[in-house]
């Protein structure tokens, strides 16, 4: 795989299966135990593992079948943390969100083992997935600390404990999410310095996935956050944060979003193509990571595996285009 | 001194999801169009007898059929679809993008069925509620306007009419939300003359900003043709509670912070309300949540409102 081109990956959940779902509710309402519904998620992650096997995606992640919410996981594991009730985040869909009710405090490694378990499933390798420190801080309530920039450095430590444990159980590449990072940004500074401590030890390839904001708004200062990759949502928006780069240049590797995930119909394989193509107008296709816009854990499985199918098959395009344009030079090689 | 409550009331409690349930179940195609609008009037119903049974003096219908602030709108008006997800200012909420796609008509009904209803349910008086212009224009994709000045006054023509339509159907008062006017202050010249259109209409307003601290505005605020503004004194770092005395409307102060779950004491509450009835008087001061209270779990949006309502009456304003 090193000397492929144009690597594809994803942003990290997927559909969760029936099953798990139905296991998941019985588990809220305590007629179903931590242990059967842990053996579950663990068959979910497999069939993932294979799913993605078989669409031939580059770059694995184990889907997140075991969280719901990618703040309240870590929130329900970290010491300080309490769920609040019900909010609402668009539409009908609701969530529990966190508040930091006291100092934050990380009692033991919180991702490891799923790590762990599902990279002894595969020789490709498998992202380490965690939620950036100014993430965790804007999508919670914060009782405890005094400043935002207080609670995200704090927030920051626990998120490199994890991300370290994560490096030495394996992992090669490390996606550390910060969605909220534009939500206010005057505040992008506290966003790079927290992600500086969570990255300053690693020597694992670091990504950062941004969705849903005013990207414009935190661009080019956002190439200042310190980590390898910046993963972006860019089918979403018709691509025009790629209009941004024609001024400041993109500095990093671009994980690209080439298929909308809120949608339930999938781009064609023409148009996903053209978005790479699109892209490649700035980064190189050695940097250039084709994926789904953002993670697909509100699509079910089948929609996740068509949205993915058309990424692969998109890619399979450009490669081969690539490949025709440098011919000349394989034959001189 | 008068509490009222600003934008829209959880929808749901972690004891009462009859709504999510059957929005649901709608979804799936087991509730028709007529049911699902039986369980928002009861939901309606549940949350306007919340707010009355608090105390809250001057409520609005909670807002349960909104989606989201500019979605009654986007629906109902011609020139108007619904387009992707995007972020609503800096909260970890969602709004479909407006886009507008050709000239912006409405026949000003589209929140009068609504009102009315309110109106039989609730007890005390009631305000109604339209999506500020600036932050619709501002926040819509624009495919038929040249520019922000076209687009916004454009947007006010069509809320004046949802003015007007509501003033016809018995309202006294409308909130005005305007999230947009603190966001960016450089363009308050744009909603000026745009709230301006919609004074015409004949109702009084009231212009509601939150999210942003208000302070760069406050002298340009004076000059706004409406009977209130309301301004966060809570969420943010300001000093306009020191400078009230420049406004010459009615002043709805926001001193329950809507987007943090630390609920404030009734001290540090008569504190701001005192320091408040310094620079303005009793009669020019409503209290209110900074902003919407469906930020909150509805627990503590409940718990919010009780030392709102609490702490005007132990600053002595209102009677018990």
């Amino acid at each position: 795989m090193s000397d492929q081109v144009l690597l594809t990956t994803t942003v990290g959940s997927f559909g969760k299966p029936d099953y798990l779902q139905k296991a998941r509710n019985a588990n809220a309402r305590g007629k179903l135990g931590e242990a059967e519904l842990t053996e579950l998620e663990r068959r979910a992650t497999e069939e993932w593992v294979r799913r993605q096997e078989r669409l031939d995606l580059d770059i694995l992640v184990d889907g997140e079948m075991y969280r719901g919410d990618m703040v309240a996981y870590f929130a329900e594991r970290l010491e300080g943390f309490r769920l609040g009730g019900l909010v609402r985040s668009y539409g009908n869909r609701y969530y529990h969100k966190p508040i930091i009710a006291s100092p934050v405090r990380r009692p033991k490694p919180m991702t490891v083992d799923w790590f762990r378990f599902t990279q002894s499933l595969t020789d490709r390798p498998v992202k380490g997935m965690l939620t950036g420190p100014y993430t965790l801080l804007d999508w919670s309530y914060n009782e405890a600390y005094r400043t935002r920039r207080d609670a995200a450095l704090a927030l920051a430590e626990v998120v490199r404990q994890e991300a370290e444990d994560l490096q030495a159980a394996g992992a090669r590449y490390i996606q550390i999410d910060e969605p909220a990072i534009h939500a206010r940004p005057e505040e992008i500074d506290i966003a790079i310095e927290a992600m500086g401590v969570v990255t300053q030890n690693l020597r694992a390839k670091t990504i950062s996935h941004i969705c849903y904001g005013d990207f414009a708004a935190i661009y080019p200062k956002v190439l200042d956050l310190p980590v390898d990759q910046l993963d972006l949502a860019m089918a979403n928006y018709g691509y025009r944060w790629l209009e941004l780069f024609d001024r400041d240049r993109f500095t990093k590797e671009l994980a690209i979003g080439i298929v909308d995930v809120h949608s339930h119909q999938t781009e064609s394989v023409a148009t996903a193509a053209e978005g790479i193509r699109r892209g490649l107008r700035y980064v190189s296709k050695e940097r250039l990571l084709p994926h789904p816009d953002c993670g697909l854990k509100t699509r079910t499985v089948e929609e996740s595996e068509e949205k993915c199918r058309v990424v692969v098959e998109a890619t399979k395009v450009v490669r081969s285009e690539l490949a025709r344009q440098a011919t000349p030079a394989k034959t001189a090689r | 001194m008068k509490t009222t409550v600003i934008g829209a009331y959880p929808k749901i409690s972690d004891e009462h999801q009859d709504l999510r349930r059957a929005l649901h179940r709608h979804d799936r195609g087991e509730l028709d169009a007529e049911g699902l609008s039986g369980v928002l009037d009861e939901s309606t119903r549940w949350a306007i007898g919340e707010l009355d049974w608090v105390g809250v003096d001057v409520i609005n219908d909670g807002q349960l059929r909104w989606d989201d602030m500019l979605a009654p709108f986007a629906r109902a008006w011609e020139g108007c679809d619904r387009g992707p997800l995007e972020r609503f200012y800096d909260n970890n909420t969602y709004f479909r993008q407006p886009v507008i796609t050709g000239p912006i008509a409405t026949d000003g009904k589209t929140l009068v069925r609504d009102f009315e209803f309110a109106r039989t349910v609730a007890r005390g008086q009631l305000k109604a509620a339209v999506c500020g212009p600036l932050t619709f224009a501002t926040l819509a994709e624009d495919r038929h306007y040249r520019s922000l000045w076209d687009r916004t006054l454009a947007v006010a023509d069509a809320i004046a009419s949802e003015i007007r339509g509501l003033g016809a159907a018995g309202a006294t008062l409308v909130d005005v939300e305007e999230p947009a006017l603190v966001a960016h202050p450089e363009h308050f010249a744009i909603a000026r003359a745009a709230i301006e259109r919609l004074a015409a209409a004949g109702v009084p307003l009231a212009l509601q900003t939150y999210f942003f601290p208000a302070d760069p505005l406050l002298d340009a605020l004076t000059a706004f043709p409406v009977a209130q503004i309301g301004i966060d004194v809570r969420s943010r770092e300001t000093h306009v509670l020191d400078k009230l005395s420049t406004l010459r409307q009615t002043v709805v102060l926001g001193i329950v912070d809507a987007r943090n779950t630390r609920v404030e004491t009734e001290g540090e509450l008569v504190r701001t309300i005192e320091a408040a009835l310094k620079r303005i008087p009793a009669e020019y001061l409503w209290l209110a949540p900074t902003t919407g209270l469906e930020y909150l779990p509805h627990d503590v949006a409940v718990q919010k409102l009780r030392s709102l309502v609490t702490a005007a009456r132990a600053a002595g304003g209102v009677k018990a």
